[in-house]
C-alpha cells in the first residue's frame, strides 16, 4: 500500500506576494511627485546697470502695456492674443528688431507674462523691458 | 534492479526578495525626496502655452504672493535680506538660476522690486516661472 505523505505548505499570512507591487506603486508615485518640482517658465536677460547700447531707430519696437493690461503696439490697442502675429509681421520686415517692453507698475502680473511669451516665442533676441517710472509717461 | 528515477524540479524565478529591493528602493526615493523638500506658498501661477524648462543644477527660488510679500524657503523676508541670501547663492555658485515664482495676480511693482536687485547685483538671468503642466 503506497502511503501519501501530505506535505505542509507553508501559509502566507501576509500576503507577500502583493507588497512588491504595492511598493513598486508607490516608486512610481515618488517619482511623479518629484517631477512635479520642475520650474517651467522664462528665462531672461537682464540688462546691465548703467550700460548703453546703440541702436538704430528703425529697428526698435516699443510695446506698452499700460494699467488695464491693454497693449499698445506703435500706439494702437493690439489684443494679447494678437501680439505675436503682430511682432511676427514686423520681423519679417526686419530680422534685426529691438523689442522694448515698458509696464505700467500697477498691471496685472499675467499680463507681462503674456506678453514675454509672445516675445520668446519668436525668438527675438533683442528684447528688454523697463518699469513705468514715476512721472514718466509712455512714448 | 532498483532504477532511480530522477524527480525533476519545475524551473522557478525566486521574487521572495523582490519585495525587500523594492522597500529598500522606497525608502532611497523618499529620502531623496526629503532632501529636495520645498515650502511652497500658496500662490495662483501665471499661465503661458509656451514655456521652456528653467530649473538648473542649483535653483534659488524667489516667491511674491498676491500682496507683495516676498517669501524664501517658505519664509517672508524683507529686501535687504534678501539681497544678502542672494549674494551669498551667486557667490557659493554663481552659476545659481534664480527663479521669480510669483501670483498672476500681483501688480508688476512687486515683481520689479526683486528684479532691480538682481539689476544692482550685477546678475545677467532670471526666470520668470509659470503653470507646469
Amino acid at each position: 500500500m503506497k502511503i501519501k505523505i501530505s506535505r505542509r505548505k507553508g501559509i502566507d499570512i501576509l500576503g507577500s506576494g502583493s507588497l512588491s507591487d504595492l511598493a513598486f506603486l508607490l516608486i512610481v508615485f515618488f517619482i511623479v511627485i518629484a517631477m512635479f518640482n520642475i520650474n517651467k517658465g522664462f528665462i531672461l536677460g537682464l540688462p546691465q546697470k548703467n550700460s548703453a547700447k546703440i541702436l538704430n531707430v528703425k529697428d526698435i519696437l516699443r510695446i506698452n502695456l499700460n494699467e488695464k493690461g491693454e497693449v499698445f503696439l506703435k500706439e494702437n490697442v493690439v489684443p494679447i492674443e494678437e501680439v505675436e502675429r503682430e511682432i511676427k509681421d514686423i520681423l519679417t520686415i526686419n530680422p534685426n528688431l529691438t523689442v522694448l517692453l515698458k509696464i505700467h507698475p500697477d498691471v496685472n502680473y499675467q499680463k507681462v507674462v503674456s506678453v514675454v511669451e509672445a516675445v520668446r516665442k519668436l525668438n527675438v533676441e533683442n528684447f528688454s523691458f523697463s518699469m513705468l517710472k514715476k512721472g514718466e509717461k509712455f512714448r | 534492479m532498483k532504477i532511480h528515477r530522477k524527480t525533476r524540479i519545475a524551473p522557478f524565478i525566486p521574487i521572495n526578495s523582490m519585495s525587500d529591493i523594492a522597500f529598500l528602493l522606497l525608502i532611497f526615493i523618499m529620502l531623496i525626496s526629503l532632501i529636495n523638500y520645498k515650502k511652497v506658498i500658496k500662490i495662483d501661477y501665471p499661465e503661458a502655452e509656451y514655456k521652456e524648462t528653467t530649473q538648473a543644477d542649483k535653483n534659488f527660488e524667489i516667491w511674491i504672493d498676491y500682496d507683495g510679500v516676498i517669501y524664501y524657503k517658505g519664509y517672508i523676508i524683507d529686501t535687504p535680506t534678501l539681497e544678502e541670501k542672494i549674494v551669498d547663492a551667486i557667490t557659493k555658485d554663481p552659476k545659481t538660476r534664480i527663479h521669480i515664482i510669483a501670483d498672476k495676480n500681483t501688480k508688476y511693482k512687486n515683481v520689479n522690486g526683486v528684479i532691480e536687485i538682481l539689476k544692482l547685483l550685477q546678475h545677467r538671468a532670471v526666470s520668470l516661472v509659470v503653470k507646469g503642466n
